[in-house]
């Protein structure tokens, strides 16, 4: 069920052991908030200041990464700027799942959330690698994708159902790998990895009915 | 059987090119459409493209108007017929021309928004060109050869016009929409339901976000996931973050929260959530009181 996503400093399965115990035996706060998250989604918020005090300010970068040096990606961002993003230990990478930096590749999309280093870069807290997030149509129903008809201009785009990846929600619940609730002709908001090889889209999530 | 298909080609071509023809030229979009393909730079002005594609649905009313009308006014079925395939020529060129600069430009064929130019635009270019061909060499109106063989010509018509909608992205709506729901309610909705009760780590993170745990530790969670797993009956949830410490600085920290694996918004509103912060570099768990670093107020109470 598990799966190692981060090469662990102590070797996999201790490591994991030893932070379960530290899990559990923390401290239990019971009870809702109205709070925004971090996930995929956060990539397309505005970089809100960080409540840190120490940092006033989250830096933010986007681009297509035309280089990879050591632990640096070079991006070129869509606006004719360049940006340098330090990797470390600490940051989190998101490329349809969760998963390690050694997943991403020159010519990917990027949105990086992190802090302005003096020296010019920005070392990540957060990478998310060909993210898209489509409002779109369902036009069609197979078994392993969706067509979907997205933008003003009812651009065709294929978007592919990953087995124990792809899931849904319907009407605001909670995300289900119960995919056979679609119907074609709802409007769905589709959040996924872009494929640059055959310009489809992995689907990480598809939300109906919101 | 070619000349039931030469008596018979100028009607439906007329219907096509009346359709796109009048869209273009009394169409309120047309500039706006315009604006989006590859004339735009060809003329070097959004204004002049329209009034280009305004003169083309021109030419081609003006043509479907010749092909049905032809023969009543003694005009030989040749002139028409290469109008039609003229313009099907030009289409062609002009769509080779759009795909190979701009390819992600749109067609502007039938003055609605289909998107970019594909098989599909091609494949209709290339019929009016074909069945511009057929047309001239037509040797009787559409009319007398519709009286003399009236199944044969209804079943022409009828194939012609299933191909043209075939082809034509605009009406996918009107036909393969339903087609496709009808199929999935004949043979079944292709997409599994899933394995039941499993529940997705998203869901975990989607209920994590809404749990007042993650409010309280937000000011030291810096990363997204960055790692998972389960653990007898629990799901565990490791973040990066950052906590400053008073003597010795700011300390790189792994956040960790273990909910019940099985819990989801729909099952838990109001999660119960393990958080602990462990130090990076000694390992150590940082004693922390979150909810009271977080600034906790209780809530008001709710009207019943």
């Amino acid at each position: 069920m598990s799966h190692n996503q981060q090469p662990a400093r102590r070797g996999g399965l201790d490591r994991r052991r030893f932070l379960t115990t530290a899990a559990l035996g923390g401290a239990t706060i019971v009870g809702a908030s109205a709070l925004g998250g971090l996930d995929a989604d956060a990539a397309f918020a505005e970089p809100m200041p960080s409540l840190d005090p120490a940092i006033s300010q989250s830096a933010f970068a986007e681009g297509r990464i035309t280089a990879i040096k050591g632990s640096v990606l070079e991006v070129a961002g869509s606006y004719g700027d360049h940006h340098l993003i330090q990797m470390t230990n600490a940051t989190s990478v998101w490329k349809l799942r969760p998963t390690t930096a050694a997943e991403i590749g020159v010519g990917d999309g990027l949105y990086a959330r992190g802090v302005d280093m003096p020296d010019g870069t920005i070392a990540a807290d957060a990478v998310w690698v060909n993210i898209v997030n489509l409002y779109c149509t369902v036009r069609g129903i197979a078994k392993d994708r969706l067509h979907l008809a997205h933008g003003d201009h009812n651009h065709a785009v294929v978007g592919r159902i990953v087995p124990e990846t792809t899931t849904a929600s319907y009407l605001g619940g909670a995300l289900t790998p119960d995919l056979s609730r679609l119907r074609i002709g709802q409007s769905a908001q589709v959040l996924g990895a872009w494929r640059p090889e055959d310009d489809t889209v992995d689907i990480a999530r598809v939300t109906v009915g919101h | 059987m070619i000349p039931l298909l030469s008596n018979l080609a100028p009607p439906v071509l007329a219907a096509l090119l009346a359709l796109t023809g009048a869209g273009k030229l009394f169409g309120r979009g047309t500039a706006l459409l315009a604006a989006g393909t590859v004339l735009v730079r060809v003329l070097g002005d959004a204004r002049r493209a329209g009034l280009v594609l305004r003169a083309v649905g021109g030419a081609e009313l003006a043509v479907a108007a010749a092909l049905l009308a032809g023969p009543a006014a003694g005009l030989p079925a040749l002139v028409p017929g290469a109008a039609t395939a003229g313009l099907g020529a030009a289409f062609t060129a002009y769509l080779g021309y759009a795909r190979a600069t701009a390819p992600e430009s749109s067609c502007g064929c039938s003055a609605r928004a289909e998107g970019p130019i594909g098989p599909r635009t091609f494949a209709r270019a290339g019929a009016v060109l074909l069945g511009g061909v057929a047309a001239a060499g037509a040797d009787a109106s559409w009319w007398s050869q519709a009286a003399s063989r009236p199944v044969g010509s209804a079943l022409v018509v009828a194939a012609a016009a299933a191909l043209l909608f075939v082809v034509s992205a605009d009406l996918d709506r009107s036909w393969l929409l339903p087609l496709r729901r009808l199929r999935i309610r004949l043979f079944g909705h292709p997409l599994a339901t899933g394995a039941a009760g499993r529940v997705p780590v998203e869901a975990s993170v989607q209920l994590l976000e809404s749990s007042l745990a993650w409010q309280a530790a937000s000011p030291i969670v810096r990363s997204s996931l960055l790692d998972h797993w389960d653990d007898e009956g629990w799901r565990v949830l490791r973040f990066s973050g950052v906590y400053e410490e008073a003597v010795r600085g700011a300390r790189p920290v792994s956040v960790l929260f273990a909910l019940d694996l099985a819990a989801s918004i729909d099952t838990a509103p109001s999660p119960a959530v393990r958080v602990s912060v462990i130090d990076d570099d000694t390992e150590e768990v940082v004693p922390l009181d979150l909810l009271a670093a977080a600034g906790r107020r209780s809530a008001l109470p709710l009207a019943n």
